[in-house]
């Protein structure tokens, strides 16, 4: 950035607010843009986070005007902004929002949206930077990155820059996601290009580093020494909604163990970053992806499920194959649960669990550490029966914090030590509201800051586990479970055959 | 809540306990005590203020009211909060009467949040001299509200003559909107050249009486290396005091940020069309946030008051402050006030303390002293 008189590294109380920029949305009337991105555009001018010319550009094959698209775009952002509704600040940026209509593969709607650009540089003062956000479907990637070349709204210059913003699924596999890759960075080159894993926004991953790197109580023990195994686990409450076609292709392990639950793995097995920049900080997560390892007996260790019809916080649930859409012999599946190994130093011999299902009883995500217990207990074995391991649990969502767990006396005259949690509740230290992770990953788009965003080596590197995975479970059949419960029996059993079992989260 | 009348504070402490634990799903981290000082024509205020404060940053929150100091007895009354009317975390409010408002900090002390950061905040007049007030002494960080003087420049000279890191001003915490805005706005001037921006000079329009237009107009002839002067605008200002800021940059050009009133302002920029931003006017308890939000000491802040008032070398100053014994008492009665009997005859013998303060004011303050940590 270039040097301003008036800002100060110490004055903290300044916003990092982006230079003049242009957002562009494709797919603008799609769920996620409505559900999420409008509102945090909404939610960042509410905090007065964009910059003073900022304009928003929608691109969808509806035939609307600059109004009927402001309509949308205000009752999207009233519905779900998470910052007080102030009608100014909707009115003010409602003024520099801009509709263009078009397909994708309309030669002129990509020349219009060039020159409604071009225009937007002159009367909302843009300086021609802008950040597209690609939210529509993969398949769709090639045409619209294409149209984007031709029209050279791609070309970052020393005077501008362009980016891109790229939802997941980043590809399908490790073949695809370099094609993907590739034909992305052909387009923009590789530091203007921002996959967002919207985990990675969350203020408690973000934590994570904070926790291991900026204390000194937990990096002695955070170690194969100590720690007998993790669990990772990403449940979810929910079906599969309406978004069946594109599931029956994807799949749990596609969908969140390739990217999610990798991308949690790598923040809670990383080494320390020489600083903490983007670039150090994704160097780290890379080493550990290619560390990652699956275990000889796939058979044993690594499973999956597809839920069956059964009730769910008190409602009954349809099965898998019963949802709209979905073929009534469908072998996608709806949860899955491997062990991995990561071979370092630190973490060699120490399983890393990680599961992801949908329709299990709640929706959470956390990471726990599970210690080894005590070598020797100076204790009677009847004293200690109901002491477990110790564990450090880092609440993802929701009820963001953390959880330790160790044994205490039991009070009385007799000695029994039991298991009892000191709990960390971010809300409680913190409640000034955290920005959502859509709001925080935006806004680093804008400003070029690229530490929460994994780029193409780390995505190959996940997809390079995912795949053997994938292999090895094409034309078999998932395991069921019933809608409610957490998982597949083969599920407990894979661990039960090392003598563990899953935490209940 | 409770309301305990002519109590102690070791009373106020045991109904805290014995509130929290009967009081089923509390906050059970507190991250920082607050301390309110507030006059009692302006306790609902700061407690509005004080709870909107709470709920972005979960604090213990301790009102203290200190009433009629020449009152006979001393005497203590005090409402204990928690999760109600002052907000999700716990709250005491403190009415101290007689000598006892001078030794506020005994009844505070054994209420902070165990090594936790103290906030004090006075809503209301501060002592010229915070190291007087022994609640400035126990505080990691002091707020104060210069835009609530009579001459409110003479209140920043006070404050600068007076400064000791970790100060901070409400007067100052109104200005980071407008700071903002014009930091952008040179932003957005330099990234259309593609290259840095010299400030030559330019003037806040507003109230030259105002502190937070003379913070802002120190700030900025600090940052930039030229004299901004604060000069009286065409407009009548808002409650910030300022209605404009006109900034003249290298190669003739010039930005202007003029607020519309209505919650937003308008910048002016060459090559560019008028832009609206949002600057509204912010609550008090949104100022307090603010300052909640982080607590080590504010050196740009040293450096506007440094600027503003002429008083150099802020930010080298010692941190700590020793507490000095002040008695208001001894003040009215005249020179000799010393060996004037300050508390009248019949609260002999019910008020150990404030007598030991009469006997020997040194004790007293050596006494006093002691408590702090």
């Amino acid at each position: 950035m270039i040097p301003n008189p008036l800002r100060d590294p110490r004055d903290r109380r300044l916003p990092r607010v982006p230079e003049p920029c242009a957002l562009v949305v494709f797919g603008i009337t799609g769920d996620l843009a409505r559900k999420k991105l409008l509102p945090a555009v909404y939610d960042l001018a509410n905090r007065g986070l964009l910059p003073t010319n900022f304009a928003l550009l929608g691109f969808a094959r509806r035939d609307w005007g600059d109004e009927d698209f402001a309509e949308l775009a205000r009752s999207a952002a009233q519905k779900a902004a998470r910052t007080p509704w102030r009608e100014e600040v909707w009115e003010r940026l409602a003024g520099n929002v801009r509709f263009v209509q078009g397909s994708f593969d309309e030669d002129n709607a990509f020349d219009q949206l060039a020159a409604t650009l071009g225009e937007l540089e002159g009367t909302h003062g843009i300086g021609g930077n802008a950040a597209f956000y690609l939210s529509i479907p993969p398949a769709m990637f090639p045409v619209v990155l294409k149209q984007m070349q031709r029209t050279g709204m791609a070309d970052s210059t020393p005077d501008r820059w362009r980016r891109v913003v790229v939802e997941k699924p980043f590809g399908t596999d490790l073949a695809s996601s370099r094609t993907l890759n590739g034909l992305v960075d052909s387009v923009f080159s590789a530091e203007d290009v921002f996959r967002i894993d919207h985990y990675l926004g969350k203020e408690t991953v973000q934590n994570l580093m904070a926790l291991r790197f900026a204390n000194t109580l937990f990096e002695p023990v955070w170690n194969g020494h100590h720690v007998d195994s993790v669990q990772i686990t990403m449940a979810e409450d929910v079906g599969i909604g309406g978004r069946a076609q594109f599931y029956e292709q994807t799949g749990a392990a596609r969908d969140v163990l390739q990217n999610h639950l990798l991308q949690l793995l790598a923040l809670t097995a990383m080494e320390e970053p020489v600083e903490f920049s983007a670039d150090e900080i994704r160097t780290e997560k890379l080493k550990v992806l290619r560390a990652v390892s699956l275990p000889e007996d796939l058979a044993a260790f690594a499973v999956r499920g597809q839920y069956e019809q059964g009730w769910l916080a008190g409602q009954r649930a349809t099965g898998y194959r019963q949802e709209d859409g979905v073929d009534a012999h469908s072998t996608t599946e709806t949860y899955a649960a491997v062990r991995l190994g990561v071979e370092t130093r630190r973490w060699a011999g120490v399983p890393f669990y990680l599961r992801t299902g949908k329709r299990l009883p709640r929706r959470v995500t956390e990471i726990a550490l599970v210690f080894k217990r005590a070598p020797h207990l100076p204790f009677a074995d009847t004293d200690t029966e109901e002491l477990g391991n110790n564990q450090l649990v880092i609440r993802v969502q929701p009820d963001e914090g953390m959880t330790l767990k160790f044994g205490s006396k039991v009070p009385g005259s007799v000695m029994e030590v039991r298991d009892v949690a000191m709990d960390f509740l971010y809300g409680e230290q913190f409640t000034e509201a955290s920005p959502e992770a859509y709001e925080r990953l935006l806004l680093d788009v804008l400003l070029g800051d690229a530490t929460l965003f994994p780029r193409n080596h780390e995505v190959e590197a996940s997809w390079a586990v995912i795949d053997p995975l994938e292999e090895f479970w094409a034309g078999t059949t998932p395991q069921p479970y019933r809608a409610g419960e957490w998982g597949p029996r083969a599920a407990d059993e894979m661990l039960a055959a090392e003598g563990r079992r899953w935490r209940r989260p | 809540m409770t309301t305990l009348w002519d109590t102690t504070g070791s009373a106020v402490v045991k109904e805290l306990a014995a509130q929290r634990r009967t009081g089923g799903a509390v906050l059970s981290g507190v991250a920082l005590t607050l301390v309110v000082v507030a006059d009692e024509n302006r306790v609902a205020e700061a407690e509005e203020a004080a709870t909107a404060a709470a709920e972005q940053h979960p604090c213990r929150l301790l009102i203290v009211v200190r009433r009629q100091i020449e009152a006979p007895a001393p005497r203590l009354d005090a409402e204990v909060l928690i999760g109600g009317r002052l907000g999700p975390g716990e709250a005491v409010v403190m009415r101290m009467y007689g000598r006892l408002a001078l030794h506020a900090e005994s009844v505070v002390l054994p209420l902070l949040a165990a090594d936790a950061p103290v906030v004090t905040w006075w809503h209301g007049t501060p002592p010229d001299q915070l190291c007087t007030d022994a609640l400035a002494v126990i505080a990691d960080r002091r707020i104060t509200d210069s835009s609530m003087a009579e001459d409110q420049f003479a209140a920043l000279r006070a404050r600068a003559e007076d400064y000791a890191p970790g100060d901070t001003d409400l007067a100052w915490t109104r200005s980071t909107p407008w700071r903002s805005t014009l930091t952008s706005s040179v932003d957005a001037v330099s990234g259309r050249r593609g290259e840095a921006v010299r400030v030559l000079g330019g003037r806040v329009e507003g109230d030259p009486g105002s502190a937070t237009a003379l913070l802002l107009a120190g700030w900025l002839s600090a940052r930039c290396g030229c004299e901004i002067p604060v000069v009286s605008g065409e407009k009548r200002p808002g409650p910030s005091g300022v209605s404009a800021v006109a900034l003249d940059l290298d190669q003739d050009e010039q930005v202007r940020v003029q607020a519309d009133r209505r919650g937003g302002a308008v910048i002016s920029q060459p090559y560019r069309p008028e832009a609206m931003v949002a600057l509204p006017d912010r609550q008090l308890g949104d100022l307090i946030g603010e300052e909640l939000r982080r607590l080590d000491p504010d050196e740009p802040f040293a450096e506007a008051l440094e600027s503003t008032t002429g008083i150099p070398d802020l930010a080298y100053r010692s941190p700590v402050r020793e507490y000095v014994w002040f008695d208001p008492a001894e003040e009215n009665a005249g020179s000799g006030g010393a060996t004037l009997p300050a508390v009248p005859p019949d609260s002999e013998g019910t008020d150990d303390v404030a007598q030991q303060g009469v006997d020997d004011p040194d004790q007293g303050a050596r006494d006093a002293g002691q408590t702090v940590p």
